[in-house]
């Protein structure tokens, strides 16, 4: 279901930024990524939910039941503070090395 | 701290594990709910939306598989259940399951138990304090030959070597008689020399040690005895003013040792040895000597310096000791040499066997991995992780193993027993055996980690295959070649290994029926042996009056009904008794030697006069009765009394050894070393050779002197009867109606001939045993490889046989891959074999450790096991119907 093969680091670093702004559900959390990713990257949720059990059990992301705007019951997930350092972890060093791979792509040859 | 944590979280979710999947469920609900709401927004149909939903979502199984793997750490309780499929899925394939068990549980019973009894016998210390620092000493002769020390060499050794804490001398006796009031037995007990208990480091219990002033000559007799004897024979009270009859002298009991106090081994009392006068010559060899070392002295530097004294004494002392050299061993080393050699072979027969019952499960366990795989396929396919299916294997393999640990249990306790049954009664310290934790636990753990390998390798290889593969092709592709060729890996070496056992199996069989072919020198059925024990020594006419009684037994006992002829003899050929022997001189006339000089110097003078031979004791009926057959001259006559010049017999090898040319016959010859009579001998007949000891020795020369003539207080009394068991009866009143008190131990020729052949039944019944079973679980091997061979070719040879093969052919084909993979294992399985059976060399007995004929035995019983075991699979090869096995599938 890995669309475009999202790596496992790669995938929990999104779902933290995804959560980022507010506490959300898994279905808003698939949905947000395909957003911003501009339909990109398509989260499965065969790896979407175990990723947030595997986050919540390392103790990144805590959960908590809530009600929808449309009154359903769902299960909402938020950052704790220790998500919030590992994100900010994460993205610097995905800076650090995407500059690094653009910069030898874009390198050039003679 | 933070392991406590994990621990303790992991426990507490065992609790929330249902709320977690409830919690996931609704998760997934929800999810597909939103996912249907968007598509229907988005202009689906309700039906089509959610059908939609649902595939975007993946397979909901999938993700529940996932998420439970993350939330891994209810460990515990996966564990358990784990465990419970895994005794499911056993018990769903019990046929598999009971074989597997059976003969793992017979693998680790089998190693256990004959390690056990290694460990209690062989590897345990004594009892004793710091026991390895206890040694035995010998002096070692001409011919590198440890033996006995004699006591001024004993003396020199304490005086001049430092090496030593204590030193003390001890003089076993094999049994004398014993009375603690009522009917006298024989008892082993020992003489021992002054430190002999400080070398043990051991105390008596009850009473004291022995006074120095009870250690010299014309002291009043005391006794130590042992705690059993103290028990049993004295009913274990106050010592006070208890006192026991030794060898005719009444001696009080002082002490009482330890219940596990047992040097020399089985002895019951202990008296000092300074209560006899000291033995002046260098070559009366007559103790046995322990020692301490010192502290801080390790083995090495005590031999070196005891070898370096006793080569000194030997330059001193010339010809006046035997002494070349000394020897020092380890107490526990000694004790238990004589065990060791079949210990360790039962040991290393044990091995293989678990190998083999190893090799066996193994082969099983591929054959099910390979009608299996569809099986995981699917749990693969439907989103069992891969670590999953491998951990599930494993779980089968634990609880494999644990059945059949606590199967091993069961058997290795029931195999000590058996072990301690069967022992043939001469194995040191075998009483205390019992199951060791430690080896059980080896056995387990072998057993457990061959599954576990075994369940790894095989999930490893399932789960990387491709699944459709798999799932299509059901069971065909299954397991592949690699998994065929372990099996046929296992199975030659299943047969490698059983082959070794059954040529040491079968050389031993080989030696104990030649053993049994031996020809003793004597008859052996309807033999009575009854053995008498007088007490040592007396003045001339006590001596004579006792000779005298010994003629009234002969004759009461031959005047019986039922017995054909009797005789006397001082001790009888097989079994154990001491049996001297000596040097003797020739003489030119009955009265040239007159004192103990002139033996010692006609000995040195000319050697061509010395020769060497047994000392025996015996009436004439002896030989009749036992039909040891008078070659020439004539045996004992009523005329060659007391008075008379004294005569003698020999064996035959003995005058073709001494006299090779000549006629023994009226030649004179001087004993005088053996019983202090100086008279002289006149050989008067040859007789035929006796085996002594045992049958396995060839023939002594051994040299007959006349019982009326040299008196000896301990004998053997021999009758022939058609029925020993109704004269036992009869000969034992008409001995207690001349003799009430002496010790009488009535047996047969038989029984006697039996007891020698004890050891060697042991070995070669656990051997027997063990190459039994390994060779029924080589069949089994053959026969599940071959039946697997044969399930997966049945199209094939559906094929063959509708194109016309003959079903022989068909028969053939199968049975030929049986036997080439037997073939393969028989050929490593010798060479390993004759390697290994030059270890057995010291347990044969007339044939060699490649006796062809053994091994010949060996290859052909292997063969007709393989032809037969996959013979049967190969029949229903031959019935296949082509058309069935063509449609098939």
């Amino acid at each position: 279901m890995e669309k475009d093969g999202i790596l496992q680091g790669t995938l929990d670093m999104l779902v933290l930024r995804a959560l980022q702004l507010e506490p959300m559900h898994g279905w808003g959390i698939t949905e947000r990524i395909q957003q911003w990713s501009e339909n990109v990257l398509q989260v499965g949720q065969g790896t979407l939910y175990p990723a947030l059990y595997r986050l919540e059990r390392q103790g990144f992301v805590r959960s908590a039941w809530n009600v929808t705007e449309n009154n359903r019951r769902a299960r909402y997930y938020s950052l704790t503070r220790e998500g919030r350092k590992r994100l900010t972890g994460d993205l610097a060093q995905w800076q650090r090395v995407s500059r690094a791979i653009n910069l030898v792509l874009g390198a050039t040859v003679d | 701290m933070e392991s406590m944590k994990e621990i303790w979280r992991r426990i507490r979710s065992l609790g929330r594990r249902d709320a977690m999947e409830r919690r996931l469920d609704e998760e997934i609900r929800f999810h597909i709910d939103q996912q249907t709401e968007k598509n229907i927004r988005a202009g689906m149909s309700p039906q089509d939306a959610r059908r939609r939903a649902a595939i975007a979502f993946g397979g909901t199984e999938s993700a529940r598989e996932r998420v439970r793997a993350e939330v891994r750490p209810a460990l515990l309780e996966d564990f358990a259940r784990d465990l419970r499929y895994g005794a499911r899925v056993l018990r769903r394939a019990p046929g598999f399951a009971t074989i597997a068990i059976v003969t793992l549980a017979l693998g680790i019973g089998a190693a256990t138990a004959v390690f056990s009894v290694v460990d209690g016998v062989l590897l345990q210390p004594l009892p004793y304090p710091d026991s390895d620092r206890i040694v035995r000493l010998y002096q070692v002769g001409s011919t590198g030959s440890r033996g006995n020390v004699s006591e001024p060499n004993f003396e020199d050794w304490k005086s001049g070597t430092r090496s030593f804490k204590a030193m003390a001398e001890v003089a076993a006796f094999v049994r004398v008689p014993v009375s603690t009031g009522g009917e006298q037995t024989m008892t082993p007990g020992a003489t021992v020399s002054r430190e002999f208990f400080e070398v043990m480091e051991a105390r008596p219990v009850v009473g004291r040690g022995f006074l120095e002033s009870e250690r010299r000559v014309g002291a009043a007799p005391v006794a130590i005895v042992s705690h059993g004897f103290w028990q049993d024979r004295l009913g274990g009270g106050r010592l006070g003013d208890l006192a026991v009859q030794i060898d005719g002298a009444l001696h009080q009991v002082v002490g009482v040792m330890p219940a596990e106090f047992d040097y020399p081994l089985g002895t019951d009392f202990w008296v000092p040895r300074e209560q006899s006068p000291p033995q002046r010559s260098r070559t009366a060899h007559n103790f046995q000597v322990v020692a301490r070392l010192a502290d801080g002295v390790d083995l090495r530097t005590a031999r070196t310096e005891l070898g370096a004294l006793s080569r000194a004494l030997k330059a001193a002392y010339g010809d006046e000791t035997w002494m070349f050299d000394a020897a020092a061993v380890p107490l526990r080393e000694q004790l238990t040499a004589s065990a060791r050699p079949t210990l360790l072979l039962l040991l290393g027969a044990a091995a293989l066997l678990l190998v083999i019952a190893c090799l066996n499960v193994s082969n099983l366990q591929l054959a099910r991995a390979s009608t299996r795989q569809r099986e995981l396929a699917v749990r693969l396919a439907i989103g069992a992780g891969r670590w999953r299916v491998i951990r599930q294997l494993l779980a089968e393999a634990l609880v494999l193993s644990m059945a059949a640990g606590t199967a091993g249990v069961l058997a290795a306790a029931l195999g000590v027993q058996v072990l301690l049954a069967l022992q043939p009664g001469n194995v040191p310290r075998i009483e205390g055996v019992g199951v060791d934790l430690r080896a059980l636990a080896f056995a387990l753990v072998a057993a457990g980690a061959n599954a576990a390998v075994l369940a790894l390798v095989t999930a490893l290889r399932s789960t990387n295959r491709d699944l459709r593969e798999a799932l299509s092709d059901g069971q065909r592709t299954v397991a592949g070649a690699r998994g065929e060729r372990a099996r046929q890996a296992f199975v030659v070496g299943q047969v490698a290994l059983t082959t070794v056992l059954l040529a040491g199996g079968s050389l031993l069989a080989r030696s104990f029926i030649r053993l049994l072919a031996v020809d003793p020198g004597f008859r052996t059925e309807g033999v009575l042996i009854l053995d008498l024990t007088w007490p040592y020594g007396g003045d001339t006419a006590t001596r004579a009056r006792r000779a005298n009684l010994q003629q009234q037994l002969i004759e009461r006992l031959g005047a019986l009904p039922g017995v054909e002829d009797a005789g006397l003899i001082d001790e009888f050929p097989i079994g154990p008794g001491y049996f001297s022997d000596g040097q003797f001189i020739e003489m030119t006339r009955a009265d040239e030697i007159q004192s103990f000089e002139d033996v010692k110097r006609l000995g040195e003078e000319a050697k061509s006069r010395a020769g060497y031979a047994s000392y025996r004791i015996a009436s004439a009926g002896y030989f009749s009765s036992l039909g040891i057959p008078l070659l020439r001259g004539r045996l004992f006559e009523e005329s060659d009394g007391p008075g008379a010049p004294h005569v003698a017999v020999i064996s035959e090898s003995l005058a073709r050894a001494k006299w090779p040319d000549r006629d023994p016959i009226g030649r004179f010859v001087q004993f005088g070393n053996m019983d202090g009579d100086l008279r002289g001998f006149r050989i008067v007949g040859v007789v035929g050779d006796v085996r002594e000891e045992s049958t396995e020795a060839p023939p002594e020369p051994i040299f007959y002197g006349h019982y009326r003539q040299r008196y000896v207080s301990r004998f053997s009394l021999v009758a022939r009867t058609l029925s020993p068991g109704v004269v036992a009866t009869a000969a034992r009143q008409a001995v207690r109606e001349l003799d009430a008190q002496a010790p009488l131990e009535i047996r047969t020729v038989d029984e006697a001939l039996d007891s020698t052949l004890a050891g060697r039944r042991f070995s070669l019944t656990l051997i027997g045993v063990f190459s039994g079973a390994a060779l029924v679980l080589a069949a089994l091997g053959i026969y599940g490889l071959i039946s697997y061979l044969v399930a997966e070719r049945t199209r094939e040879f559906g094929i063959r046989l509708a194109l016309g093969a003959e079903a022989t052919d068909v028969l053939r084909l199968v049975v030929g891959r049986g036997t080439i993979l037997a073939a393969i294992g028989m050929v490593i399985g010798i060479i390993a074999a004759l390697a290994l059976t030059r270890l057995l060399e010291g347990m044969l007995f007339g044939i060699s450790p490649t006796d062809p004929i053994a091994f010949g035995g060996v290859l052909l019983l292997t063969l007709i096991t393989v032809i037969v075991a996959s013979y049967v699979p190969a029949r229903r090869a031959m019935r296949i119907a082509p058309a069935t096995a063509l449609r098939g599938e």
